[in-house]
């Protein structure tokens, strides 16, 4: 093919949204790796002159508050691997629990029919016009007063039985799936449970993954809540953790690199997300795009 | 916090290919229905339904989470209305949602229209999808450090350039369209993806015959592209449009840096109310006018949306 | 249907676990009633010195240990608020004059007079006043932990002349003295220095002051002090006054005379300011003059500083040298589960036993005069000149305190967003400040 001008600046564009895209992500890991003492004076270079770890030891909690002190950090208590492990559990039960919740009532609201059906399933939908931060006053209020403050109970329980939105999709697949299968399973004498768990559920691994992802990226990314719910140490997750860092820093200058360290590790996981399941979740928009 | 979108998204796929509901076998399922239900209704009731009707209740009293709310009728309202900081705050999400929007969608336009006549490849969609699995709050920090007046990357590479330094979120006219930046920064290759999606579905024998035409790439993209792709760019503004009010991890980490608070947009302003000054009704009350904003917002779309459908059929 | 069972069983089982996973992060009392403390402080740079306090204190109470909290000051009361919203607050935290009275408002706090009175302990043994500011209606709210006042610090390699430091003059119509000697110390890029009709202001070096900005409804770091010197009261009465005079035209001059050094290119503009905090910025050698409060004695003559600093007292204005002096107390959660503990605590961090550990490390002036002394001495033996600071301490009427109100938290912000504002040249600093004053009244109201 001939490379006709146009082609070419075409060609420059993407690359540079590509370089958009990967170089704040080069920069972080390179800042990560710089010695704190190093930063006013080696904070140009493609790559620092003496590279080190320290910084991912000392928000790892890996070294003691004398040496994460010396290290440019405040030597207060930080321990992304706690964290992490928290973020880990808020996703993982969240999107466990409210995908296997949803996906029951998603079939129920697409194939069962009992009187108040519509009027329940019109109500759930109307939820999803009103923004988080509405209910969020009232939810902290509620999870405050059952004591739940600072618990994993508290933090998962606006989210872990369902959301609007999963209901409301799984029960649009639901409706597409082909009646007869399930048809032919009643004449094999299934029960609705049997039908929904032996049948339904195997045959709707694509969109129960989907919405699991989904669900995963946004426990993921969840800050807010969190942050009011999820205070103490033991509740912390990797957002929280980042924005207590922040403010643990010296009062004279943010702890540049021990913070690049840290966001570091809050990257890897859906970095290794991505280079695992990258195909899927990329397919995944389109599936849940237009078709 | 961009959750919504994929929501009417799924509404226009599913509703075109999904069979009508069989009418056979008029059933009652309803014992086994509810069991089915349960999970679902009693999250729904006790974190959606329940806490609806106590925001409304909260944003008629005087409340501090601390003591006890008492009712105080519309006097939270009353107070809004003369609120400076509510207004500002009311204005500077407008402008913040403006510059974002609009940074966003053409961008995120551009690139999946290259991505659609150079190449797809999963490698490269995936990495463009990168900013948007890392939390809001690392993307704010990030960009904090790459920003910084005397140490980030971007005023060294504007210094070496010979061009003056900038202050970005330490400036005070810069903060906001900065912040928008960086959130379309997060969002574009999202965006991009979703778009291209859409593209996808696009005959290619247009294309082609376009081609055969003469017509030019720019030609094709403004007669083809554009007006095929119309219904779904007007789904995603809603979906990215709704997200985009709701701004606050961004505001949260940079507040520390940006003067004049301005970037305290409302949600920033309604946590401010409820949870560092104690005025929990207050805030109620201004998440009330949020609600009222954004749902007025979404019908006028949604007739807009079915105006361009009905535009293409 | 025996799997929908099993299902429900396992969602139950999860619900459960996750309930258990859930931790208690405040307070707490394990069987052997062994309690954990949770203590909030700001200041990275006192963590060491209260540690040894915590230490020695467990080690008097070995059923009690101290687990100490630093977050910067910028997040502080923001946490600590929104903890308090959530019930799950420190047992007890530093508290600030400005900021604890909306603690006290929304009851937050406990009352330790009856403490007080049933231990006896001497509330005078404190640097005169420290202990009134924490008292309301007769319920004390703390007891006094140091004391601060402010002074000038200079870089002495770019202020090389340091002769009449010490008699600095200063008004806000031509800046006095003071603006003299920022002026020459300010440098461009051509090595001209302010006072040159050939100095180049859009390429500066070397500033010769370093404002402060984020200093709330305060400005305890530099336009407070002036303002005060030059006239300006905060308050209609301090503490618990009802009305504010932050549209005091004494105010306006001062603002606005610290806006016309950045724009004679004396100090840096606000919206190209650096993001390091002006202790940084003074360190890289980028600033000659700033004010700084006492706490920071360490940061400036410590081994860990970068540049040669020394003290120089407040420049004297229309009405006077005036610095403010503020005290820091501890309070009591009044949601604590363990009020006697935490009495105990906040008791040992207002003895002299504990005063005198943090005075020996001097970092700050303890409130007890013996801790004091005992900073003093530290410093002394470590070759550090900050006589100014205990000087203006002691100078008859050269002191005030920060305004005590309600609503401090929000009066901060307000303030502090009309001053920036006026910085940046958005707005005349009566019209700002007026505007600013309407509307911190109305909060009191």
């Amino acid at each position: 093919m001939k490379l006709k001008p146009g082609r070419v600046l075409a060609w420059t564009a993407l690359v540079a949204f590509l370089l958009v895209t990967i170089v704040p992500f080069y920069w972080m890991i390179r800042t990560a790796i710089t010695p704190a003492a190093d930063l006013f004076t080696d904070s140009t270079g493609v790559v620092p002159a003496h590279p080190t770890m320290i910084n991912f030891w000392r928000v790892l909690g890996l070294v003691d508050a004398e040496r994460a002190r010396a290290a440019g950090g405040s030597g207060a208590e930080i321990s992304f691997l706690r964290y992490t492990l928290n973020s880990i559990i808020y996703c993982g039960l969240i999107a466990t629990v409210q995908t296997f919740c949803c996906a029951m009532a998603g079939y129920a609201f697409a194939r069962l029919r009992f009187p108040g059906r519509d009027l329940v399933f019109g109500l759930i939908l109307a939820a999803l016009m009103v923004p988080p931060i509405f209910t969020l006053l009232p939810n902290f209020a509620l999870v405050k007063n059952l004591g739940a403050i600072d618990t994993f109970a508290g933090m998962v329980a606006p989210n872990l039985l369902m959301t609007p939105f999963a209901v409301f999709f799984l029960r649009q697949f639901f409706l597409s799936v082909p009646r007869e299968v399930e048809e032919a399973a009643t004449i094999d004498g299934a029960g609705r449970w049997g039908i929904f768990w032996r049948v339904v559920m195997p045959m709707s691994r694509g969109p129960l993954i989907t919405i699991a992802l989904t669900t995963s990226v946004w426990a993921w990314k969840d800050y807010l809540w969190p942050l009011l719910v999820g205070r103490g140490e033991d509740t912390r997750v990797l957002t929280v953790g980042l924005g207590v860092f922040l403010q643990q820093s010296p009062n004279t200058q943010p702890d540049w690199t021990g913070l690049m360290a840290a966001s570091t590790l809050s990257v890897l996981p859906v970095l290794a997300l991505l280079v695992v399941l990258g195909k899927r979740l990329v397919q995944s928009l389109n599936f849940t795009g237009i078709k | 916090m961009k959750r919504g979108w994929i929501v009417t998204t799924t509404e226009d796929r599913v509703a075109v290919t999904a069979p009508p509901a069989l009418k056979t076998r008029p059933r009652d399922d309803r014992r086994v229905a509810w069991l089915f239900l349960a999970p679902v209704l009693i999250g729904f009731a006790v974190f959606y339904l329940y806490p609806t009707f106590r925001g409304v209740w909260y944003s008629l009293t005087d409340y501090s989470l601390l003591n006890t709310p008492s009712f105080v009728g519309v006097e939270n309202y009353d107070k809004l209305i003369g609120d400076a900081q509510f207004w500002k705050s009311l204005r500077i999400t407008a402008y913040y949602v403006v510059l974002n929007i609009a940074s966003q969608t053409v961008l995120a336009l551009g690139l999946a229209a290259l991505m659609h006549r150079l190449t797809g490849s999963i490698m490269l969609r995936a990495t463009l999808l990168l900013p948007w699995l890392v939390p809001n709050v690392t993307v704010a920090l990030l960009w904090m450090w790459l920003l910084d007046t005397n140490l980030g990357l971007v005023n060294h590479l504007l210094a070496a350039a010979g061009l003056d330094t900038q202050g970005f979120l330490v400036s005070p006219t810069q903060a906001l369209p900065t912040i928008a930046i960086i959130n379309s920064w997060a969002y574009t290759g999202y965006t991009a993806l979703l778009l291209y999606a859409g593209m996808l579905q696009i005959p290619v024998e247009l294309y082609e015959s376009a081609g055969l035409d003469g017509a030019g790439e720019w030609r094709m993209f403004r007669r083809i592209t554009l007006p095929l792709l119309r219904p779904i760019l007007a789904l995603v503004l809603v979906v990215s449009l709704i997200g985009s009010f709701q701004i606050f991890d961004t505001v949260a980490v940079t507040e520390k840096v940006v003067p004049v608070g301005a970037g305290r947009v409302i949600y920033f302003y309604i946590y401010q109310q409820a949870f560092k000054y104690f005025h929990m009704g207050y805030a109620s009350a201004v998440a009330m006018v949020l609600v009222v904003i954004l749902g007025l917002l979404t019908l006028v779309q949604l007739r807009l949306l079915r105006a361009s459908h009905s535009d293409l059929t | 249907m025996p799997r929908f069972g099993t299902a429900i069983a396992a969602l139950t089982a999860v619900a459960l676990s996750a309930t258990m996973v859930a931790c208690d992060s405040g307070s707490s009392a394990d069987a052997d009633g062994r309690v954990t403390l949770d203590y909030w402080l700001w200041d990275d740079q006192q963590l060491p010195a209260y540690q040894a306090c915590a230490d020695a204190f467990t080690q008097a109470n070995p059923d009690v240990t101290v687990k100490i909290t630093q977050t910067a000051w910028a997040q502080y009361w923001q946490n600590l608020t929104t903890n308090l919203a959530g019930g799950s607050a420190p047992d007890v935290w530093t508290d600030h004059a400005s900021y604890y009275p909306q603690f006290v408002t929304s009851n937050q706090i406990l009352d330790i007079q009856p403490y007080v009175d049933k231990d006896q302990v001497d509330v005078g043994q404190y640097q005169a006043g420290l202990a009134d500011l924490f008292v309301k209606d007769g319920k004390r709210y703390g007891l006094p932990k140091d004391w601060d006042t402010m002074a000038l610090v200079y870089n002495t390699k770019l202020v090389n002349d340091a002769t009449g430091l010490d008699q600095l003059t200063w008004n806000p119509a031509d800046g006095g003295t003071f603006e003299k000697a920022i002026a020459a110390a300010t440098v461009d890029a051509n090595g001209k220095n302010g006072l040159d009709p050939a100095f180049d202001r859009a390429h500066v070096k070397t500033y010769g002051f370093l404002p402060e900005w984020a200093d709330g409804g305060q400005g305890q770091n530099g336009w407070g002090d002036l303002a005060v010197a030059n006239g300006f009261t905060f308050l209609d009465k301090n503490p618990w006054g009802t009305h504010y005079n932050y549209d005091d035209p004494k105010l306006a001059e001062t603002i606005t005379w610290f806006k016309h050094l950045i724009d004679a290119g004396y100090a840096p503009k606000f919206d190209k300011q650096s993001t390091l905090s002006r202790d940084a910025v003074m360190d890289s050698g980028a600033g000659a003059f700033t004010i700084v409060g006492s706490w920071t004695i360490g940061t400036y003559l410590g081994t860990s500083a970068k540049q040669k600093y020394a003290f120089a007292p407040l420049p004297t204005g229309p009405a006077g040298r005036r610095t403010a002096i503020n005290g820091l107390s501890d309070a009591i959660y009044a949601g604590t589960k363990h009020p006697d503990q935490a009495w105990a605590w906040v008791k040992f961090l207002g003895s002299a036993d504990c005063q005198n550990l943090v005075g020996d490390k001097a970092v700050v002036f303890p409130a007890i005069k013996s801790g004091t002394d005992k900073a003093l001495a530290a410093h002394r033996a470590a070759g550090r000149d900050v006589h100014v600071f205990t000087d203006e301490a002691t100078a008859p009427g050269g002191t005030f305190f920060l305004p005590i109100t309600d609503h401090g938290n929000e009066v901060s912000q307000v303030v502090q967003d009309a001053i920036q504002s006026v910085v940046l040249g958005q707005a005349p600093a009566a019209d700002a400040l007026k505007k600013a004053n309407d509307q911190v009244n109305g909060l009191l109201q």
